[in-house]
């Protein structure tokens, strides 16, 4: 029950400001804002970045991090009494072994990773020149919304967050709402770990997502955008910033607001996102009803990720056949980020449906002798070599019973022990489930007791419940999360399994 | 039946319910059985528990009950294979996660133990190990209200103790706290209740499916994990501690009141609601100094037991002494707020009517 007039949207700025989650900070950001105390400690204690707050160094514990040497840069800088805390994936897997310092920036190491040189067949093109002229939206603007949805359909834009679902299908949900109040929202919360090419977009081309996030307002009838972008991408949010001040009065008709992540992976999940816009715990909410109907605040909300939003103008400018003729077995380009074990990880721009085998060739080749790959990301499990000729598409891999998602390859070469590095990523589910829902909460550390347990006895029987928490998991959480968090452990014993009989 | 009505099929068994109900109340209008830790219908449904999943024709994914709209034509299964594995496997997790008493069982030191009752009638999937939850909960010896105990491991997170205090009482003393399998429950930097917003209702406990909120003092009195000591009784009565005439149900043990909970909501006026003294002040019932007849102050100084006519013959003497000699405004009438109405409107008669002063006043009426 809200207190009339109490200042939520404020709270976890405020936690912020007053150094996270440390005696009396509750207390007075309670006072600040009229939410109630215990309320405001609850939110705080959610957050990483505001639970364990403190200047140290940050290293990512991703599995590509790890696979680069993460562990060796924790116990050095341990060695060297540096306070260190390992962290969940930090979207820097193309110079990994990564780590933040104690103002959440970038510790220089291993510059950024490869990308596609610029040439004409790309509709983001992270190389070329990023194109403050707005023409793309004067253009649409003048076409009127009906063109504009009905370009996004030939198009045949899926989003890029992670489920692939057709973006005309949810601007003209919004675009038709009687509620009249509406927001957009850009998920910029970028997490999967092995995925980083929002990134790259924020930093090479803000215009272009801004662009589209603007032609997403004026269709939607928005008269505020949100722009949620995780809170350890420091230089992401200093170059939209920029980029704004630089638009100046083009973009004067829209309200555009960025909100920092404070470091939790289930605030990329649309609703748990929304939350956190709002000030509160970031857990999922029960859909329906969708965002589309009932998002921030009760109102009708477009939410986009910011690949998918890049890639409007060029859809727009060129037209949605020219979008579609750009894939391969599905529409359009793709950004690929591509990590592990190949000679030049990075994000590259290919026809969508390229093969892994493809892929890496654009980024160097194989690194050794590959065994196995992940082809969006931790939720998407490991495949086995044999299948480096599938296309990574949203509908061929969800046949394989994995996924596309946020297309984060991860490509294992075989020095690495299949087991350890399920366990890595199960160890990333149990941090990052919300811990709203008893399968997914309880599940998670299930799953990772088992690989643990594996691991310390080499003793196949702990593994004997994996399948069916696995499938209770699925059938019974809220969210994706909870889907599929069994699936690295699952996917590395189904594919792997000799890995797993004894020693 | 108003033209609202919504028509929907449950377990092939025709229904109509009012727009705006869930799929749960439909399957209740016709007496079908779904188990439910996280929702209870004084606060808004949360979905979090996940006991109530139910298949919806149509929809790919299992739904919760409580909070899924039951619609026109809508066909819901509420038992069928998927269904049962679904509850015996997110049982075992919850077994997993759960303090068990030596065979093996869900402890409670509350009055409800839902868990073990679904254990007992849906049974479980995989016997998994106890997972040893992080949960960071308030220590004990901080924790110095009398009332209140929280014991985190009995405790399925399914957050109506926080709804409830939040939505119901609107106080919010508590939170959820942490994240992921370290979930639970606490107050702001932990502190005692005490140093909190709670008023000490007690409601979190009325709530609790599983005990894991409880009266501290029934639980020290009565350790759940041994037979009780002598037979134990519900005595319905009326709480005498105000006008408001909540419904109260004295947990016996013998002759002593244990614990005292309020009738089921929807039931009675206070609606399954008490305060902290329906709630929790029951000690004086057996306490040692007790008046439990009149007592009269005798030539000696001290006090001595007689008959109600003689104390009441008593005070109206010395009443009437005063007003005689000081006067009637030297006399004033306090009466108690655990009057009813009617006796206080008799009080202020008896002031005003019978003594002719407007000295009355009563408790809590400040
Ligand atoms: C656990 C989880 C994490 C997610 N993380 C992200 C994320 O970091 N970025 C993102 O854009 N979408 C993420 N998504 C997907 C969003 O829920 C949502 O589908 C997406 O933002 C919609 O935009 P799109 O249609 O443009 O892809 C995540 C989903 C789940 C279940
Ligand atoms: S599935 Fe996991 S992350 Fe999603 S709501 Fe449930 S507990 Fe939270
Ligand atoms: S006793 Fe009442 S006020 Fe205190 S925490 Fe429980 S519900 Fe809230
Ligand atoms: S204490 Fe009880 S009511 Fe509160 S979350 Fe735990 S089980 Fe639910
Ligand atoms: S009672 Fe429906 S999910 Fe808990």
């Amino acid at each position: 029950m809200e207190k009339k007039g109490a200042k939520r949207k404020v709270v976890l700025q405020l936690l912020e400001e007053h150094g996270g989650m440390r005696p009396g900070v509750a207390r007075k950001v309670s006072e600040e804002t009229g939410v109630p105390e215990a309320d405001v400690y609850g939110v705080a204690s959610f957050y990483t970045l505001l639970s364990r707050p403190g200047a140290k160094t940050r290293v990512c514990q991703g599995l590509t991090c790890v696979m680069a040497g993460a562990e060796q840069v924790i116990a050095e800088l341990k060695a060297r009494g540096e306070e260190v805390e390992a962290v969940s994936c930090l979207g820097q897997c193309d110079r990994a072994p990564a780590a933040i310092d104690a103002k959440l920036e970038l510790i220089p190491g291993a510059p950024s990773g490869g990308i596609t040189p610029s040439h004409d067949a790309l509709a983001i093109d992270l190389a070329g020149e990023d194109d403050p002229s707005y023409a793309a939206f004067d253009k649409a603007r003048d076409e009127g919304p009906d063109w504009i949805i009905e370009q996004l359909k030939t198009s045949g834009l899926q989003g890029r967050g992670g489920a692939g679902f057709p973006a005309h299908i949810k601007w003209h949900a919004v675009r038709t709402q009687a509620e009249l109040t509406r927001y957009v929202v850009v998920n910029a919360d970028e997490g999967e770990p092995g995925t980083f090419k929002d990134r790259e977009i924020m930093l090479r081309r803000p215009h272009r997502m801004i662009e589209g996030m603007a032609i997403a307002a004026w269709v939607a009838g928005a008269a505020k955008a949100f722009i949620y972008v995780r809170g350890e991408f420091r230089d992401c949010i200093r170059a939209l910033e920029a980029a704004i001040a630089e638009a100046g009065e083009r973009l004067d008709w829209l309200d555009i607001e960025i909100v920092e992540g404070h470091g939790a992976y289930i605030c990329g999940e649309e609703t748990a996102l929304l939350e956190a816009i709002e000030g509160k715990r970031g857990m999922p909410r029960l859909k329906p009803p969708y965002p589309t109907e009932k998002g921030l605040w009760g109102k009708p909300t477009l939410m986009n990720n910011v690949e998918t939003l890049a890639c409007v103008p060029e859809i727009l400018s060129r037209g949605g056949e020219w979008f579609k003729a750009l894939g391969k077995t599905e529409a359009g380009s793709k950004l690929y980020c591509i990590s592990g074990h190949v000679g030049r990880p990075g994000i590259y721009e290919l026809p969508l449906g390229v093969s892994l085998d493809e892929l890496v060739e654009a980024a160097g080749g194989y690194v050794g002798t590959p065994k196995a790959f992940s082809p969006g990301g931790a939720s998407s499990g490991f495949l086995p070599m044999d299948l480096r000729g599938e296309p990574l598409d949203f509908g061929g891999l969800a046949k394989l019973g994995s996924m596309l998602g946020s297309a984060g390859v991860v490509v294992l070469n075989d020095t690495v022990d299949m087991a350890v590095a399920a366990r890595w990523q199960q160890i990333f589910f149990e941090d990052e489930s919300c811990g709203q829902c008893a399968p997914c909460r309880i599940g998670c550390r299930v799953q990772r007791q088992a690989i643990d347990k594996f691991l310390d006895a080499r003793a196949p029987e702990s593994l004997g419940h994996v399948e069916e928490v696995a499938w209770e998991m699925d059938a019974g959480s809220i969210c994706g999360l909870g889907m599929v968090a069994s699936l690295p452990l699952q996917s590395a014993m189904k594919y792997f399994g000799e890995e797993f009989d004894h020693e | 039946m108003s033209d609202n009505d919504i028509k929907l099929e449950i377990d092939g068994r025709e229904v109509e319910v009012p727009a705006g109900s869930t799929v749960l109340d439909a399957a209740r209008k016709l007496d079908i059985e779904i188990p439910t830790l996280c929702m209870d219908d004084r606060v808004d449904p949360a979905g979090c528990c996940r006991m109530c999943l139910v298949e919806v024709e149509g929809q790919r994914r299992l739904h919760p009950s409580c909070a899924y709209p039951a619609a026109e034509g809508q066909k819901v299964a509420t038992h069928n294979d998927r269904i049962d594995r679904h509850r015996k496997g997110l049982l075992s997790l919850y077994k997993a996660d759960h303090e068990l008493d030596q065979h093996g069982r869900p402890v409670s030191r509350g009055v409800h133990n839902r868990l073990a009752d679904y254990l007992d009638t849906y049974g479980t999937g995989p016997a998994l190990t106890p997972v040893d939850a992080p949960r960071v909960a308030r220590s004990e010896s901080l924790e110095t209200n009398p009332y209140i105990q929280f014991d985190p491991e009995s405790c399925v997170v399914c957050g109506l103790c926080v709804r409830y205090c939040d939505e119901v009482e609107a106080v919010s003393a508590i939170s959820l706290v942490g994240r992921g399998s370290g979930t639970t429950i606490g107050t702001a930097d932990q502190r005692s209740l005490l140093d909190t917003s709670c008023e000490l209702c007690g409601g979190c406990i009325a709530v609790c499916p599983t005990g894991a909120m409880t009266e501290k003092p029934s639980v020290t009195r009565l350790p759940q994990l041994q037979p009780p000591k002598a037979p134990t009784s519900k005595v319905r009565t009326t709480c005498n501690f105000c006008g408001v005439g909540c419904q109260l149900d004295l947990h016996t043990e013998g002759d002593q009141v244990v614990r005292v909970t309020s009738p089921k909501p929807g039931t009675t006026l206070n609606d399954g609601n008490l305060c902290v003294k329906g709630r929790f002040s029951y000690e004086f019932i057996h306490h040692d100094e007790r008046l439990t007849q009149p007592l009269v102050r005798g030539e000696d100084g001290q006090l001595h037991p007689t008959t109600w006519e003689v104390a009441i013959q008593r005070v109206a003497d010395g009443l009437r002494q005063v007003e005689a000699r000081h006067g009637t405004d030297a006399l004033g009438f306090v009466s108690s707020s655990r009057c009813t109405g009617e006796e206080n409107y008799l009080m202020q008669k008896l002031s005003r009517a019978a003594f002719g002063t407007n000295n009355c006043h009563q408790c809590a009426a400040t």
